[in-house]
């Protein structure tokens, strides 16, 4: 929702833009906290949480003013990063990790029935931390407090990214593009694009990816099956990229340039350009944040084997609180290590150079990524009886 | 390929400038058409459901 709804457009997206690009630009991050902070509280209160989303704002607040205390190499910025940690892990985990814990009893004592999420906790959260330790880094300069106020709270990307770095936001914040007909034109045709992504392919083809589920997969023959799950890899590139057009094209409307989130990712002749085509905000994010402290690739072979598991399944995790999701983070593990190792053995790749080498590696990348996507569209045993009766009968 | 790529991302609005060799200059009345066909297009399809799947998963 939210993207689709005329709201969106005429109340803030319209509105805010047209404001950015007269006002003087003394006056241009306030725009956007004002903006974001009314969308941030609208949506909350109509869809995510109602009036205990909304008072989620609070966090942002917080953030900001807590932000303040940042400085290269202080203990601040690890606790920025321990809160970011906690706010996600109470409201988007509490209820899995808890799960588990009392897995063998009745019931849950500690389940929380009435949780909610809030509006785009998963994305803005990577911002916070992102924040908290290119500060601690000394890699990102403070700002002022309103210039960061107004990288967390700008609305395009605050619900689903792309996920932002402060050091790209705010030349353009400062200096935006003041090419008003060329930004107009590209943002309004990149976001009338993403609709026709979103509802001319991926919901069609929800009509065919509805059928995942464990009944339907009893009675269907091989073939179909086959469809279903590629319909439903074509359905969440085509819904996930429209998204993050609509999202481009809207901070374009404001003169600001946002990172690209697909580059083709299903052209992709291996695993690994696969990744780096594929949801490329959080997967740099993951690479920074995570696989690089861990020790990268500069670490012995198997703790680099060790460190691209971790860091996909903590992919896996981040995308839902399920154990289906990182057994899909995993399975990416799993084939990201097997493509490393196939580059110790065999490099250069000779494959890779000819036509058919290619068209090789990028069926056999389209189809174990596609096959994937069984573990993120259904439950563990669901998944499983699904590769049972592909490949059993 | 890469000629098709880069055709597709400057219709859709990725790239600002038209490959090399693009035969049109579109000015504002060929862009008001092309606008005209995706927001048919978006009329035709929408309303059937449903919410973006990385929002609140």
């Amino acid at each position: 929702m939210i993207f689709n709804t005329l709201i969106y457009y005429f109340l803030f997206l319209l509105p805010a833009a047209g404001l950015f690009r007269v006002v003087k630009s003394d006056w241009r991050p306030l725009v956007c906290i004002v903006a974001g902070s009314g969308f941030f509280l609208y949506f909350s209160i109509t869809q995510f949480g109602g009036y205990f989303g909304a008072a989620c704002l609070l966090m942002f607040v917080w953030e900001s003013l807590f932000s303040r205390l940042y400085k290269k190499g202080s203990i601040f910025c690890l606790i920025g990063v321990a809160q970011a940690v906690i706010f996600l892990f109470i409201f988007k985990y509490w209820n899995f990790f808890t799960g588990l814990a009392f897995h063998f009893s009745d019931e849950n004592p500690l389940h929380w029935s009435s949780i909610f999420l809030p509006l785009g906790i998963s994305f803005f959260t990577f911002e916070f931390i992102h924040y908290a330790v290119d500060r601690y880094k000394g890699t990102t300069e403070a700002g002022r407090l309103r210039d960061y106020l107004a990288f967390i709270l700008f609305f395009p990307t605050m619900v689903a990214g792309p996920i932002k770095r402060y050091q790209d936001f705010l030349p353009n914040l400062l200096h935006p593009s003041t090419d008003f007909t060329l930004d107009w034109n590209r943002g309004i045709t990149r976001i009338l694009s993403g609709m026709i992504k979103k509802f001319a392919v991926a919901d069609v083809l929800t009509s065919l990816t509805n059928h995942l589920n464990h009944a339907d997969i009893a009675v269907a023959p091989r073939w179909v099956l086959i469809i279903w799950i590629v319909a439903y890899g074509i359905h969440i590139y085509f819904d996930f990229s429209g998204y993050s057009d609509i999202a481009i094209g809207s901070a374009r409307l404001f003169g600001i340039t946002v990172k690209e989130n697909f580059n083709w990712p299903y052209l992709q002749t291996n695993i690994a350009d696969f990744w780096a085509c594929w949801h490329m905000t959080l997967y740099r994010w993951l690479i920074d944040y995570i696989f690089i402290p861990l020790g990268g690739s500069r670490v012995s072979p198997i703790m680099i084997y060790r460190n691209v598991m971790i860091t996909m399944a903590f992919s896996g995790l981040w995308h839902g609180a399920g154990l289906n999701f990182v057994v899909w983070g995993l399975w990416h593990g799993a084939l990201l290590c097997g493509h490393r190792l196939w580059r110790t053995w065999r490099d250069p790749l000779p494959a890779e150079t000819s036509l058919g080498g290619r068209l090789a590696g990028w069926a056999l990348t389209f189809t174990l990524v596609t096959l994937g996507w069984a573990f993120f569209c259904m439950d563990i045993q669901t998944a499983l009886f699904f590769f049972q009766r592909l490949l059993i009968g | 390929m890469d000629w098709i790529k880069h055709l597709l991302e400057y219709l859709g609005g990725e790239k600002d400038i038209p490959p090399a060799g693009f035969p049109l200059t579109l000015n504002s009345y060929w862009w008001g058409i092309w606008w005209g066909l995706l927001a048919c297009a978006i009329l035709i399809f929408c309303g059937q459901s449903s919410k973006f799947i990385y929002i609140d998963f």
